[in-house]
């Protein structure tokens, strides 16, 4: 990051780069929304608030990818996470009355300490992506051309089905399952073991 | 002098295309309204508004005026960011929902190629879902935030209407995308051509099955559950007033326009003319889509409301088995290249 602020300062100014700063201010801008939607999430009071503040991390995170020319996975982003999964938490959280909790950010408990340093440990390991620089083009099989041709959707479907096969069909088998224990759950009684002294 | 705009052009003529759109879907609406209001009548057998200049045309100049300076009510209990943010949200999902409608093939304009599209992206259909499923936020929110039963009531019922029925809507356009083999909208009209190729003869019943959702996601009668007048006085929008109010109707009727151009994009042949000789820009499209607009108000004159447990059994043990049996058949097809 540092070295892409100090190539725009030295770079001879020309009209172009407006559109090129643009679109980087743009990234950073849904980058840093998408940080302050999820201190949101843990620092809002009210439940229904903080589900909604994850609803926009989510959505933040979909315009990231769309910035990315990632548009399946953005568009998967939002159908799955913010569209099906967020509405069930809203459903929940709108069903059973949402009270304000009393938060204490103030007083540090040991749990809350634990949970402090593992948070600040993985940031700083995320600071240190910094120091890559520019974003790079993707490497691979699956290169910027390949994208242009065949739509991002048909790539990934490409190498789902014939690299990924065995982990893609462990997956389905995985959430079949998952759907069959839901229904067992939801819909069938154990019947009560008789004893023979009643 | 302008050459270092020459990679940017794109950009510049996305905005302007995204302003035209946007103005020309939001003053389709009163239009809309006029119309509805005026076959509703002659559907039950009287005139409809007729006392406003010719044809009651000023009517919807009225209407739209009223509405803009009438006092907005926000009552006291009520949850204010939300209160204000939810029909924000139902208005600006429905109006990037409609910006992957392809209304025309595209044209040469001074060195750049035009389409006549908001965005035509590979993923247009999965963009569209992606989108309506946002816009339940408007909903849930203006129920929640209202602090009354009804409205809360009215909110849960249409988000869990609307994704019920928006299974059924993914994958009977998954039949169609199979068909095809794209996700882009654009790609799908011009593979459909004229009238002998309109997918509509080819999947009779997915064309239904999308038909029936759609009016269902979009929370017209006979699925207008969620303003069931007489169980919840107006559903989610109960404490609205205002400019507020009719933003959500705004939201509905665009919805509406957005569906009826889905239709016409996945069935019709979009833009294509019945016959190759007549082709004329955007006409076929506006006509194909005036049709369905009174296919909708026809329906809603027709049918009463169907009741709320119906409405959920009808949408999972009824049609969504028969979308999944009708995708099964069409994948099937494909496999076996037959189509």
């Amino acid at each position: 990051m540092f070295d892409l602020i100090e190539k725009y300062w030295n770079a001879e100014w020309e009209p172009a780069m407006v559109f090129e700063l643009f679109n980087q201010g743009l990234t950073l801008g849904v980058g840093f929304t998408a940080i302050l939607a999820a201190l949101g999430v843990v620092a809002c009071s009210s439940p229904i608030y903080s589900a909604l503040y994850l609803i926009g991390h989510m959505v933040c995170l979909a315009l990231l990818f769309l910035l990315y020319n990632a548009e399946f996975i953005a568009a998967v982003q939002v159908v799955v996470y913010a569209g099906a999964v967020m509405i069930l938490f809203l459903f929940i959280i709108a069903l059973l009355g949402a009270k304000k909790e009393d938060l204490k950010l103030t007083d540090i408990t040991f749990e809350k300490f634990l949970a402090g340093s593992f948070v600040g440990t993985l940031f700083c390991e995320l600071l240190m992506t910094l120091a890559v620089g520019e974003t790079r083009p993707p490497k691979g099989e699956i290169t910027q051309e390949v994208l242009q041709q065949v739509g991002s959707a048909k790539a990934i479907g490409l190498t789902l089905f014939s690299k990924h096969l065995i982990p893609f069909e462990l997956a389905s088998a995985l959430l079949l399952v998952a759907t069959v224990g839901i229904i067992c759950l939801a819909k069938f009684q154990i019947p009560k073991i008789r004893r023979r002294s009643e | 002098m302008f050459d270092w705009l020459d990679p940017y052009w794109f950009l510049i003529i996305g905005s302007v295309k995204a302003v035209i759109i946007a103005v020309a879907v939001m003053s389709a609406v009163p239009a809309l309204v006029w119309l509805e209001r005026r076959l509703l009548g002659r559907f039950q057998v009287r005139l409809g508004p007729n006392r406003v200049g010719p044809l009651g045309l000023g009517q919807l100049i009225a209407d739209s005026i009223k509405l803009l300076f009438k006092e907005s009510i926000v009552q006291s209990s009520a949850d204010k960011f939300l209160f204000h943010l939810a029909p924000a949200i139902v208005v600006f999902t429905s109006i990037v929902t409609f910006s992957v409608i392809p209304f025309g093939t595209s044209y040469e304009l001074g060195g750049e190629t035009v389409g006549l599209w908001g965005a035509n992206t590979n993923i247009g259909l999965l963009l569209f879902l992606a989108m309506s499923s946002m816009g339940i936020y408007g909903i849930v929110m203006a129920g929640f935030s209202s602090n009354n039963k009804y409205s809360l009531m009215g909110g849960l019922r249409s988000s869990a209407q609307m994704i019920s029925y928006e299974l059924t809507l993914g994958l009977a356009a998954l039949a169609v995308v199979i068909m095809t083999g794209s996700l882009n909208l654009a790609e799908i009209v011009n593979q459909q051509g004229n009238i002998a190729g309109w997918n509509i003869w080819y999947q009779p019943l997915t064309f239904l099955l999308f038909f029936v959702a759609g009016i269902a996601e979009t929370n017209r009668a006979p699925f207008d559950l969620p303003e069931a007048e007489q169980e919840l006085v107006a559903g989610f929008f109960t404490e609205y007033s205002g400019m507020k109010f009719s933003m959500f109707f705004m939201g509905e009727y665009i919805n509406m326009i957005t569906m009826s151009a889905l239709v016409t994009v996945l069935f019709l042949g979009g833009w294509h003319a019945p016959v190759d000789f007549l082709d004329v820009p955007i006409i076929w499209f506006v006509g194909k889509v005036f049709f369905l607009l009174c296919v909708f108000i026809w329906i809603r004159a027709t049918f009463p409301r169907i009741r709320y447990d119906r409405l959920m059994a009808f949408g999972w043990k009824f049609l969504l088995p028969l979308s999944l049996g009708n995708m099964l058949i069409y994948g099937t097809l494909k496999a076996l290249s037959i189509i």
